[in-house]
């Protein structure tokens, strides 16, 4: 499945050849920059992630609680995840119509999707201070959002493969 | 005597080199292992890091965020080593005739200094920090976010140049 399928090709012509796609399509320096900051929001969220979830799991930081981890880390999580998107859509628009024919790419929205759905229900829930510690949910809700994140990080790597 | 270059060159042609080289599959599965390794090592060091200099879980002990984490960035960086040791070997003449690559060796070799002189000559007092962080304590964890920041764009601008 790719979004060429779903979405009109005017849309991703738009996207590319008008200003200001146009102008991160040829700024080649600045695809190289933007995808740095990419890059290291994507580390800055997995490393949040990665001390949380592992926590749901029981490893990494024991010594402190759940909804302790949660409250130092989830304004960053979300810093994290406004940068990527941020950084992401210039990447997106120097090179739509590639994108739109990509099914990496396409899959690696619907994992985005999943993963940032998933954070404001069943992970909210399972980190906040009224859940029961060691709860089966928690361990759900920390398995399914590393798979989600893995997924969008898999798939984000497949593009420049597939 | 010992010629760098050489060895470069006998290490490009040996036959796991040109096999890492020519087929499909490999370097994208070696590439995608040492972006997880990234994920976990770089991932926690920041977050160490940003913990010495008092900027993000300022309420957990600095010892804590040590102890707890040190293992996971370690860990990472054992896969990360020895993925990108596999993706040196994929190509090693590119690797050394890239400015982007060269530069990335020296700011790893720092980012070890780094921590080596963090756990020699810093960390001995560390149950005091919660009360009074020390300057050098500061200075570690920001050089080593700058030179984590440097190695992660070396690297990914060495795939460009």
């Amino acid at each position: 499945m790719t979004f060429g399928k779903i979405l009109p090709a005017w849309f991703f012509a738009l996207c590319e050849y008008t200003w200001p796609g146009s102008w991160f399509k040829h700024a080649q320096w600045f695809f190289a920059i933007d995808e740095t900051f990419h890059i290291m929001a994507l580390g800055m969220l997995i490393g949040t992630l990665v001390i949380v979830d592992l926590r749901l799991l029981g490893f990494g930081m024991r010594r402190q609680t759940v909804p302790q981890l949660a409250a130092y880390l989830g304004r960053w999580t979300l810093f994290g995840v406004a940068m990527m998107i941020a950084t992401g859509i210039p990447l997106f628009m120097s090179e739509a119509e590639k994108l739109s024919k990509s099914s990496p790419f396409f899959y690696k929205m619907i994992f985005l999707s999943c993963a940032i759905t998933l954070h404001f229900t069943l992970h909210r829930k399972a980190t906040a201070p009224t859940a029961t510690p060691g709860s089966g949910l928690g361990k759900l809700a920390a398995c399914l959002s590393l798979l989600c994140w893995l997924g969008v990080a898999l798939a984000g790597r497949a593009i420049a493969f597939l | 005597m010992f010629h760098l270059l050489s060895f470069v060159q006998w290490l490009n042609d040996t036959r796991i080199s040109v096999y890492l080289r020519e087929s499909d599959w490999p370097f994208p599965i070696i590439e995608t292992i040492h972006i997880l390794g990234l994920g976990f090592s770089v991932g926690t060091i920041m977050w160490l890091d940003l913990r010495l200099l008092g900027l993000a879980m300022r309420e957990a002990p600095v010892v804590d965020v040590i102890e707890q984490l040190e293992p996971w960035a370690i860990g990472g960086f054992a896969v990360m080593f020895v993925s990108g040791s596999l993706l040196i070997l994929s190509e090693p003449l590119k690797c050394y005739n890239t400015v982007a690559f060269r530069i990335k060796v020296v700011l790893l070799i720092l980012a070890s200094l780094n921590v080596l002189y963090f756990h020699k000559r810093v960390m001995h007092n560390v149950d005091e920090w919660d009360r009074h962080m020390p300057w050098r304590a500061k200075m570690v964890g920001f050089l080593s976010l700058i030179l984590w920041l440097g190695v992660v764009i070396a690297g990914r601008w060495t795939a460009y140049f």
